[in-house]
């Protein structure tokens, strides 16, 4: 052991904890301003935001970042009379306290970029030494309704006595269950913790109390936990949800007369106790989850990316070996097991890389409620996630994407509430984000008001060109690079400042699609679709004119013989855009296309033998290509320089031959090909 | 004194700012991209990422040139962009004293295409610096959304 | 071997400590992030030192404390309390509680290994 720790070393760590703790912070506090706009308290959100700014107060202090424990200091000390107090918060206090929490973060944000943490403004420090508590604490619940020990019951907060009276007058029962640790039911997977989370998925946890009790065999630690729940489950549900056979389990209701001495209630457990209210996403346990820096996934990424190259070089020299007459029937094997070696380390690093989709949409309540007191407008914002989980860098990327959108929708598209009156609108506007997983590559996001509406003659106007037909000429027009309707907010919603770089993000660099529907007067929806992933898909590889290219596997219907005799010519259009075969695949015509002439590439010597099926907004498409080659995983490498974008092209592999090779999404390619998405090139 | 590549076109010298320089490499050819504008040959593999190649003689009116044993690519950095500039050949690399720029004369920049935006005499070697923005079509304008390919037509574009 | 468990919610301050104490020789270090899992943990195994925070979800580390001394078998353990209350009244009532010794955050690492060292020799003494 030599010389000291030093605690600087630790910042990093710090810095990741320190986020989420104020992630916690935020969305407790939200809780209990929306709680409190029903009239009701939220004891438990308070006391967790207090340990949150607590817990930052003292690692900050621990790792010398004096700014943050100012801030924190305050927070800490008027967080904890109000837990004591048991009073409601005020709203300037909920105010100040969030401005806590933005500052905090942004020197957490500073230090993380290697800069400074300043200190903090006097002003924010008067403004949260000033805050005051406001009067009425909750008064004590009677608990002659509760048969439990007194010496339990004593250790019973205020607020835990309240839930499990409300819960008993909603229906729900009170129990309290035993467990006591053992050696063998450690060993079995049984602790204290996993009991906890088992048992919160059938039941509310209101509290649990450690006891002491004479060692036995059921209790060889001398030691009980008794486990006070509201829950609406039978006794063996919960015994089964921990895996016990039995589970020593009591009511603590008592049936009495004296139930009408139950104060009055406010609303009902459900909603007091799931508290999703006002679009807040539930955030889920932390427990067990390690938070990694995405640069460190990245070097994974690379590193498994050059395994993959190595490989194909391996294979590729093998072949050449049997060519040779070589006996490489064992070498082969040992690459199919390496293979599929791979294969699952390419999965494993791939779900680690993978967050879940609520991250996305956490912080948007948050920018939802400063937008509307900055704007004055009265929004309601209504949130969809799902289970899918996207790659981080994705993620990152979409962030401030939606963050625009939503700029957008409560800043210019939904009305004032006195227009939405008179437009016999409720007054309330509507704002709502989806997030779900298209399939299982694609992640679909919308984001839609009930505001406005786009205003296509005066988009079209200011862009000095024709009206366009549909909304997605209406979409082309508001993506045009430096196109600022900022000016004319009142009519066009003023979506056209920042377009330009949703578009970019989504299409050009994550290799989406972007969509637009809008209602002039009733609202309008943006539809984004991004790739789950960027990195490793399995891939047909394949030649066109001596060409190599590669698609996605999941993007492929079918691949399909071509009999040249089979074709039907459709005569080509006037604007030279390719001409189209049509060919019948199980008595169904399907239009097909010659790649090398999309491509203005040399005709084969041969008419091409066979064609990739994809599927587009519900038709199904077929591409002719020379022969297929074969299938195999691939890294792909985005290509976004402005020089070499292309359409149907998303990126880059390497084969194993050091050289570029191209990944095409011909869903995308046909899109392109579809006569009525080229306005642009025929307006000139 | 700043450190500069310097490299040939068609016997003329140019000169480009170290600073701006990743790496140069060989040159054995590149993988065609449809759609692209004329004067980028198309993309390679340099460190991992997937980078443009310019060919400089193209974007500068001169005519194309085999791939020689002196062919050079500089694989250049510009505002976060990576691209590759294929060159005749490039093998020295210098100090120049930038104080005794001058402005290039007009003829030489039009002739450019505006992408020479200062000389500098060398002895008797007379050096074009490069105007690596300029030529990297950073102003919007300057982007290919249809530009014209050296047979006239325009290439298949999607309104991007 | 002197067994030392460590028990605050925060795994960056488990590890500050951890990495703090590693100093001192014939150290082994068992981590809980709340009070109840250090009550169990107690329960199963036996330890030389028990290093608290107060401030933790569930039960608080002065409940702890005082479930602690309230078991014979743990009634001499010596527990250290970490906390970021370093006034003199939380002192005092820690003190009180039944606590060895009492360090407020921030600490520098030369002053936990000076408290724990003390603490250990204190427990030497007393044991011999």
């Amino acid at each position: 052991m030599t010389g000291t720790a030093d605690l600087k070393e630790f910042i990093a760590a710090y810095l990741i904890e320190a986020e989420e703790h104020l992630t916690v912070a935020n969305t407790q506090l939200l809780a209990i301003e929306s709680a409190q706009r029903n009239g009701d308290t939220n004891p438990r959100g308070l006391r967790e935001t207090f340990r949150s700014l607590h817990t930052i107060k003292g690692l900050s202090a621990m790792v010398g970042i004096e700014p943050v424990v100012a801030i924190a200091h305050r927070m800490e000390n008027f967080l904890r009379d109000s837990d004591r107090s048991g009073s409601a918060l005020p709203q300037p206090a909920i105010d100040a306290l969030l401005r806590g929490v933005r500052a905090i973060e942004q020197r957490i944000a500073a230090l993380a970029r290697g800069d400074i943490a300043a200190a903090p403004s006097e002003e924010l420090l008067a403004a949260l030494d000033s805050l005051g508590l406001s009067a009425a604490p909750v008064a004590r619940a009677p608990t002659s309704v509760l048969d439990l020990d007194p010496e339990l019951l004593a250790k019973l907060a205020p607020f835990e006595v309240d839930q499990l009276l409300r819960g008993i007058a909603t229906g729900a029962r009170a129990l309290r269950a035993e467990f006591s640790p053992s050696p063998e039911r450690a060993a079995q997977g049984l602790t204290i913790n996993s009991v906890r989370e088992r048992i919160a998925k059938v039941a509310d946890i209101v509290r649990v109390l450690p006891r002491a009790v004479p060692v036995a065999p059921g209790a060889p630690g001398g030691l009980c936990f008794i486990l006070i729940l509201l829950t609406r489950a039978t006794d063996e549900a919960i015994a089964e949800a921990v895996g016990l056979g039995s589970l020593n389990v009591q009511g603590i209701a008592r049936d009495s007369p004296t139930k009408a001495v139950v104060p009055d209630l406010a609303p009902s457990i459900d909603a007091e106790l799931d508290g999703v209210d006002d679009g807040r996403i539930d955030t889920h346990s932390r427990r067990g989850v390690v938070r990694v820096d995405v640069s460190r996934l990245d070097d994974a990424m690379e590193g498994l990316s050059a395994l993959i190259v190595t490989r194909y070089r391996l294979a590729r020299s093998i072949a050449a070996l049997t060519e040779h007459g070589v006996n490489t029937r064992e070498l082969s094997g040992i690459m199919n097991d390496n293979a599929r070696q791979l294969r699952d380390l390419r999965a494993a690093i791939v779900r680690v890389r993978m967050v879940p989709v609520n991250e996305l949409l956490e912080r948007i309540p948050l920018l939802v409620r400063g937008l509307r007191r900055a704007t004055n407008r009265s929004v309601r914002l209504e949130l969809e996630g799902g289970d899918a989980e996207l790659d981080k860098s994705v993620s990152e990327r979409l962030f401030p994407v939606i963050v625009h959108l939503v700029r957008n929708a409560v800043d210019h598209a939904i009305e004032t509430p006195d227009e939405r009156l008179r437009r016999g609108k409720p007054e309330e506007g509507l704002l709502r984000i989806t997030c779900g997983a298209r399939s299982n590559t694609r992640l679909e996001i919308t984001v839609s008001d009930d505001g406005r509406g786009i205003d296509r003659a005066a988009v079209a106007a200011k862009a000095g060109r024709p009206a366009p037909d549909d909304d997605a000429g209406l979409l082309e027009l508001l993506c045009i690079p430096g196109l600022s309707t900022r000016d004319i907010v009142t009519t066009t919603s003023g979506r056209g400042m920042g377009m330009e770089i949703v578009k970019r993000t989504i299409v050009d660099e994550l290799g989406g699609e972007l969509e637009l529907h809008s209602q002039f007067g009733q609202g309008t929806t943006f539809t984004l679709r991004v790739p789950l992933t960027i990195s490793i898909v399995d891939a047909f590889s394949f030649e066109c004119s001596d060409q190599r290219f590669v698609v996605p596997v999941t993007m492929v219907e079918e691949i399909i013989e071509v009999d040249s005799n089979a074709l039907v010519q459709v005569p080509a259009n006037e604007d030279g855009s390719p001409a189209v075969d049509m060919i019948s695949r199980r008595g169904v015509a399907v239009p097909m296309i010659q790649l090398w002439q999309v491509f203005h590439l040399q005709a084969g010597k041969k008419p091409p033998r066979k064609a990739i099926v994809v599927r587009r907004a519900g038709a199904p498409v077929a591409f002719a290509v020379d022969r297929m080659l074969g299938q195999q995983e691939v890294v792909i490498r985005p290509m976004n320089d402005a020089l070499v974008r292309a359409p149907g092209v998303s990126g880059a592999t390497d084969l194993g031959d050091g050289r570029p090779t191209l990944v095409l999404d011909l869903v995308a390619l046909s899109a392109s090909l579809n006569t009525s998405s080229q306005p642009l090139a025929r307006a000139r | 004194m700043k450190l500069h590549v310097l490299f040939t076109l068609a016997g003329v010298e140019y000169a480009l700012p170290f600073d701006s320089v990743l790496q140069m490499e060989g040159y054995a050819g590149a993988t065609l991209v449809p759609g692209a504008p004329a004067y980028v040959d198309g993309i390679v593999t340099v460190r991992g990422m997937v980078v443009p190649v310019l060919d400089l003689r193209t974007r500068f009116g001169l005519p194309r040139a085999e791939i020689g044993l002196d062919t050079r690519i500089i694989v250049a950095e510009c505002s976060g962009r990576v691209v590759a500039l294929r060159v005749d050949s490039a093998r020295e690399v210098l100090k120049l004293d930038i104080e005794k720029n001058q402005p290039a004369p007009s003829i030489v920049s039009e002739r450019s295409s505006g992408f020479v935006h200062a000389v500098h005499a060398l002895g008797k070697r007379l050096l074009l610096l490069i105007d690596l923005p300029k030529l990297l079509g950073e102003n919007s304008h300057d982007l290919p959304h249809a530009l014209p390919h050296a047979d006239g037509t325009t290439r298949f574009q999607l309104p991007s | 071997m002197t067994e030392i468990l460590v028990v605050d919610d925060s795994k960056v301050m488990r590890d500050m400590i951890v990495a703090c104490l590693r100093a001192i020789p014939d150290t082994c270090f068992s981590h809980a992030s709340s009070g109840l899992e250090a009550i169990e943990r107690l329960s199963l195994a036996t330890f030389d030192l028990l290093v608290l925070d107060l401030n933790m979800p569930d039960i608080g580390g002065v409940e702890v404390l005082e479930f602690v001394r309230a078991q014979d078998t743990l009634r001499a353990l010596p527990v250290l309390i970490v906390t970021t209350r370093g006034d003199d009244q939380s002192r005092e009532r820690v003190l009180q509680a039944g606590a060895t010794a009492f360090l407020a955050k921030p600490f520098t690492p030369d002053s936990i290994i000076a408290e724990v060292r003390a603490i250990l020799a204190d427990r030497a003494e007393h044991v011999a």
